[in-house]
């Protein structure tokens, strides 16, 4: 009789979660849905991680300085753009762009790209010091013109380099749900 | 076992998650954020980085060196800065809430001036020509009325009446003129002495909570932590006198139920004891015994209802155990004879000898140049009588915290301009004609210069709220100056007027650098310090000793309390604070009146009844909490609340007190006479809640609360008679049978096992299952190459185990690896209950503030708790004992078997945690917890759309980055402040070492004044956690119930004083 119940129970449930499914599938995309076709958002000024990354060979920490530093990686200062370009490719139209923000004291309204689920911290500082390459989570950014979200970034994504590090020689990584939930 | 095809219920909640996951992705999709970068980024500080900056308290006038925490340019946390030679690294609960006064959403947003029963929003420009134009025409008779000014501000307030003619009238609700004027009378110094308790072998306080208010309470909990913990001697007994038993009170060994007014008696009446029997030094005694010849023991004894064998046990008692200490002068004693109540009191210091041993004079508090009460009184006669064309108000709120008849809101109508430099529209501000928004302390410069030897700044730990238009209160000032054209030598700013100042202590401890550097090297370190010159003192002789008078009809006196929340109600806007449990009610978000239990049966009312309180001066109605720590002919109640505006969390809560002052002062000190009043009671009428967060103050003989007497810690030198005086049959009486001192378990049932109940009224749990041998359990059996994980450590280690499947902890992984285990000490000889780590972990951890209603149904969300347990509240021997109380992190934890989701489990480092985004909020954990510890959102606090909103704006800017803000339905509680644990051991990584002991602190551990929490690795035997929960004293909560916890708390120590002192 309880083995019935239950099966009940959960019939009634499949039937109602095929209907929410289909009902959403139809109206919108999720966020991870779009993530998972690696869409690369219009960004107010066509900034090429190809060009600077790839091409010139520019270290990312050069000025993305606060990953060895902080828990969170910093957004260059649109002075750091200006440390280069007040001098470099004045003429293209791109850069005039930067430097219109800059002499208007605006703030480039970056479009964020990498969206990490709610309620969990990431130490950018810790993975970058232990010697984890900016490219296992972000790609082959050197390569990308326009940047998108290469990972899923969401917990199993996490957890598969966590697990295969348990035994790590110097930076032994741990499963441990509250490094990353608290 | 279940049946074998049952659907399988982890597959079920999966079922169910698809289908929410399915409702969930038919909402539209949020639009993307914007990553905005720094135009220029800022030298030196990156993002996700906290930078601390060293600066002033300013929440009372003590002026606590702090070190403010800043993320990202905001403000998020304070704490006691260690360096300061005030704080030294502990604070208050109301300095650990100043954020919340920088925060405050009701704070001014721009300036104001009033029009008809309106205001008007103006510029600052506007405002500045205004009130200019006004006080240069009122030139001559402005006068600048401040709260307690210190430094540089002072002398600009001063400088800035002085030119415009008039004068400046500083001026505090507690500005302790009869300690000051005592002090003058008796030794020839105007100032607030130094108390040195560390060094007392006994106190004796006259109705001063030197734990709460009065003085410099950080540092007089610190001294007073550090004479309790010592017992080597048996020494280190507090006795308080004093006809309500205070949260100091509260701490002593023996509570002296004074009549109310007779302490001063009781003073003399020591002091004659100890003259006339020649216990104290030869100096003076000849002038002493002429002062005190009328006070024998026989006469104070009728004065003040304490029987004279008790006066002569006590003077000896003071005497003998030199060097000792009375302190007196607290606002709960402060009649009309205040000063020669403090006079009387050094007297009786001086009869002992502790004049320079404890009774300092140097670390003074300079408080001299405050106006007294009768000063106040004075200028608000001069406003009644138009003499005064201009009021300039500036961090004083008189209309709240005077007695209504002085009426200083009448005499303010009577001053044709009135202006305010406020933060909030307070009862002051909102009766001014203009009012120009200040900043907070937290955003600008300042210093002070108070202490003797100490010269501390306060500086900006950010830039100032752009919500506000408002200025640092000097630089209005100069600009008003400079608008009624004079003030031309000043600088535009009051950071130079600051900077020039600081020349002259430039001139001192700058040798050898240029200015710039000597600057940022005092504010790197909160300012500079020398060691406090002697400053040698010699009896002047006493004042004439006259009872006090007391004003009004009625059969009740009344004792009027300051607050240790709210302080005079200057911090009753802060929710914190409100939500704070009053320490001796346990009640929170009001007012109450305290009456004894047995005066409430005579009058009819219980618990939570609304009572009428008459004087002289007025009546109010409060609901009666019922507190047998009060004489059965005295009534109290507590300054604080009954604000009529000052913002959301202060209006329209409970009642002022100051309505109940009457018409009486000290004459020799012009201090305000609070105890003075008789009081009728009656029943109300208005029907007012009582909002109680601990409904229950007996333990019932549960051992939650343990105490051991102080001479079962001292070997064999134990007396064996102390045992004998607050018997109430627990385990605290019997020492841990472990260490063998049998001298203070004698007469009692030893202790078989841990948790051992011995039989006696009260007690419920006679027979705690899980520890002894029976149906659940088995005896504890180890192999014995057996070494237990970290993870599983705690100092309790029991004889029997539960008989279980899981009885032996995991170790694999994760958990065979991990090196530390997380634990606490608790130690309640040192804990005061005074509340600080309730604030400091709200501050840390972003718990919401959820109102009265919720609290009284137990939904409170503090993840720390102070439990206040009333053993024995009988003149004589008092017993109340406090316990904080957060997640015991056990080793073998309850509620880790009972969630259905694995949101709450055992981490490898011993920690109990709990992961919000796996919690289902079926609150099982909540329910098997024995220490409801455990506390979960049934609304929203988080989310701005709802009215149950916590943080409005600019509240959440406080937020904690590094801790989640927790939404509806999941269960929250202590985690050991995780991302603490986590940036120490980063910081250790980073240095490529060991987390050292002591490296990482939680917010309570770090906040407490007394230092009785202790946080660190359990499992490093060097770490002072070890040692402590090792140690002597240790118990745990609830031991019996086998939950190992990672908490281990420490035995309160008990002294006796009944036989003279002997230990």
């Amino acid at each position: 009789m309880k083995t019935r119940i239950a099966a009940l129970i959960a019939l009634t449930t499949i039937a109602m979660a095929a209907v929410a499914l289909s009902q959403s599938y139809k109206s919108t995309r999720s966020v991870a849905v779009e993530l998972g076709m690696k869409k690369a958002p219009v960004q107010p000024i066509a900034y090429s991680h190809e060009l600077h990354a790839g091409q010139l060979q520019m270290d990312c920490k050069y000025c993305h300085y606060s990953t060895t530093k902080s828990k969170w990686a910093n957004i260059p200062a649109v002075s750091t753009c200006m440390g280069c370009h007040a001098f470099v490719a004045t003429d293209k139209p791109e850069i005039q762009k930067l430097a219109g923000f800059f002499e208007r004291g605006e703030q480039v309204p970056w479009v964020k790209v990498h969206e990490m689920p709610d309620h969990v911290k990431f130490n950018h500082k810790r993975h970058v010091l232990a010697g984890v390459e900016c490219q296992t989570c972000h790609g082959p950014i050197e390569t990308m013109p326009v940047v998108y979200q290469y990972s899923s970034l969401k917990m199993g994504w996490c957890i598969d380099c966590h697990r295969s590090n348990l035994d790590h020689p110097t930076h032994p990584t741990s499963m441990d749900c509250l490094i990353c939930h608290h | 076992m279940s049946e074998p095809n049952v659907f399988p219920r982890r597959d079920f909640l999966k079922l169910v998650g698809l289908g929410v996951a399915g409702a969930a992705a038919g909402c539209a999709k949020p639009p993307a954020d914007k990553l905005l970068p720094y135009l220029v980024a800022p030298e030196s500080i990156l993002p996700g980085v906290a930078y601390w900056y060293k600066s002033t308290c300013r929440e009372c006038p003590a002026g606590c060196g702090v070190k403010v925490k800043a993320r990202e340019g905001r403000a998020i946390k304070i704490e006691g800065d260690p360096d300061s030679p005030i704080s030294r690294g502990g604070l208050c609960p109301r300095g650990q809430a100043a954020l919340q006064g920088l925060y405050d959403p009701d704070r001014i947003q721009s300036p104001m001036v009033r029009e008809g029963d309106a205001w008007k929003t103006i510029t600052w420009d506007e405002a500045i020509a205004l009130v200019s134009e006004k006080l240069g025409a009122a030139s001559g008779s402005v006068v600048a009325l401040t709260g307690f000014e210190s430094g540089s501000q002072r002398a600009l307030s001063a400088g800035f009446a002085g030119l415009l003619g008039g004068r400046h009238v500083m001026w505090e609700p507690f500005g302790y003129e009869a300690v000051r004027a005592a002090a003058k009378r008796t030794f020839g110094i105007d100032a607030v002495p130094e108390y040195d308790l560390a060094a007392a072998r006994c106190i004796v306080s006259f109705g001063t909570d030197f734990l709460e208010t009065f003085a410099e309470p950080t540092a007089q909990a610190r001294g007073f932590a550090a004479m309790r913990s010592k017992r080597d001697d048996g020494f280190g007994h507090f006795i308080a006198v004093e006809p309500r038993l205070s949260l100091t009170g509260a701490n002593a060994d023996e509570w002296v139920a004074v009549k109310p007014g007779g302490e001063m008696a009781l003073a003399l009446g020591m002091a004659h004891v100890i003259v006339a029997e020649g216990l104290g030094p030869a100096a003076d005694r000849g002038a002493l015994a002429s002062a005190v010849s009328a006070f024998t023991p026989e006469q104070v004894a009728a004065q003040t209802d304490v029987p004279a064998e008790s006066i002569q046990r006590l003077a000896r008692m003071f005497a003998k155990q030199s060097p000792s200490l009375a302190i007196a002068g607290g606002i709960a004693a402060q009649g009309s004879q205040a000063t020669a109540l403090v006079a009387a009191v050094h007297l009786l210091n001086h009869a002992a000898g502790n004049v320079g041993r404890t009774l300092k004079f140097e670390r003074t508090l300079d408080y001299s140049g405050l106006a007294s009460f009768a000063q106040l009184g004075d200028l608000v006669a001069s406003m009644s009588s138009g003499q005064v064309g201009a009021l300039v108000v500036n961090g004083a709120n008189p209309v709240h915290a005077t007695p209504a008849w002085l009426a200083v809101a009448d005499a303010m109508g009577k001053v044709p301009f009135k202006v305010a430099l406020a933060t909030s529209l307070d009862e002051t501000a909102a009766l001014c004609d203009v009012v120009l928004p200040v900043s907070h302390a937290i955003e600008c410069f300042g210093d002070a210069d108070h202490v003797r030897g100490v010269w501390s700044l306060q500086q900006p730990a950010m830039r100032a709220l752009p919500m506000f238009d408002a200025r640092p209160s000097g630089d209005a000032l100069i600009a008003i100056a400079k608008g009624a054209g004079k003030a031309s030598d000043w600088p535009d700013t009051f950071h130079d007027y600051l900077r020039s100042r600081w020349q002259s202590q430039y001139g001192r401890f700058g040798a050898g650098r240029d200015f710039d550097t000597f600057w940022n090297a005092a504010l790197q370190s909160g300012g500079v310090h020398e060691a406090a010159s002697a400053q040698s003192v010699r009896w002047l002789g006493a004042p004439s000793f006259d009872a006090p008078v007391r004003i009004g009809e009625g059969d009740f006196a009344l004792v009027i309390t300051p607050s240790n929340n709210f302080y005079d109600g200057r911090g009753a806007n802060k929710g914190w604070l409100q939500e704070l449990p009053d320490m001796t009610s346990k009640t929170v978000w009001g007012s109450w009146v305290e009456l004894h239990p047995e005066t409430a049966k005579a009058l009819g009312v219980s618990n939570g009844d609304a009572v009428k309180i008459e004087t002289a001066a007025g009546s109010v109605e409060a609901p009666a909490y019922l507190y047998a720590g009060i004489r059965k002919d005295t009534v109290s109640i507590a300054l604080g609340q009954g604000h009529t505006g000052y913002g959301r969390y202060a209006k329209d809560r409970g009642v002022n007190a100051f309505a109940l002052v009457p018409q009486s002062t000290d004459a020799a000190s012009g201090a305000l006479a609070f105890q003075s009043a008789n009081a009728r009671l009656s029943r109300g009428t208005a029907a007012m809640p009582l909002y109680e967060q601990q409904h229950e103050k007996n333990q019932h003989g549960r051992a939650i609360a343990q105490i051991i007497p102080v001479a079962a810690l001292m070997g064999g030198a134990a007396t064996g008679g102390a045992a004998t005086g607050g018997a109430h049959g627990d385990t605290g009486h019997a020492a841990p049978d472990a260490h063998g001192h049998e001298g203070a378990a004698a007469g009692k049932p030893a202790r078989d096992y841990p948790g051992h109940y011995p039989a006696g009224e009260g007690v419920h749990h006679v027979h705690p299952s899980q520890t002894r041998p029976g149906k659940y359990t088995e005896p504890m059996a180890r192999p014995e190459d057996y070494r237990e994980p970290v993870h599983a450590m705690s100092a309790y280690v029991g004889k029997h185990q539960v008989r279980s499947p899981r009885r032996n902890p995991v170790d694999q992984g994760d958990y065979k690896n991990a090196k530390h285990r997380w634990a606490m000490s608790i130690d309640l000889n040192t804990c005061t209950g005074c509340g600080a780590c309730v604030v400091g972990c709200n501050a840390e951890n972003n718990i919401p503030v959820v109102g009265p209603e919720l609290v009284k149904r137990g939904r409170e969300m503090s993840w720390i708790r102070i439990d206040r347990f009333e053993e024995k509240l009988e003149p004589g021997h008092s017993d109340v004992r406090f316990v904080p109380m957060m997640c015991q992190h056990c080793s073998d934890a309850p509620c880790e078997m009972v969630c259905p989701v694995y949101a709450t489990y055992h981490n490898p480092e011993g920690l109990n945690a709990q992961v919000y985004n796996r919690c289902v909020g079926t609150r099982y954990c909540s329910n098997n917890c024995p220490y409801k510890v455990r506390s979960f959102n049934f609304f929203d606090y988080s989310a701005p759309e709802k009215t149950t909103f916590a943080f409005p704006q600019p509240l959440h800017w406080q937020l904690n980055p590094d801790v989640t803000v927790r939404s509806k339905g999941v269960m929250e509680k202590c985690t050991m402040c995780i991302q603490r644990i986590l940036d120490g051991k980063g910081t250790a990584k980073d240095e490529s070492r060991a987390v050292r002991d002591g490296e990482i602190q939680t917010a309570c551990s770090q906040s407490c004044p007394t230092q009785a929490i202790t946080f660190g690795d359990l499992a490093d035997p060097e770490s002072a956690v070890h040692l402590k929960s090792f140690g002597e004293r240790k118990y745990w909560v609830f031991e019996e119930l086998n939950t190992k916890p990672g908490v281990t708390y420490l035995q309160r120590i008990q002294r006796d004083t009944m036989n003279g002192g002997h230990a």
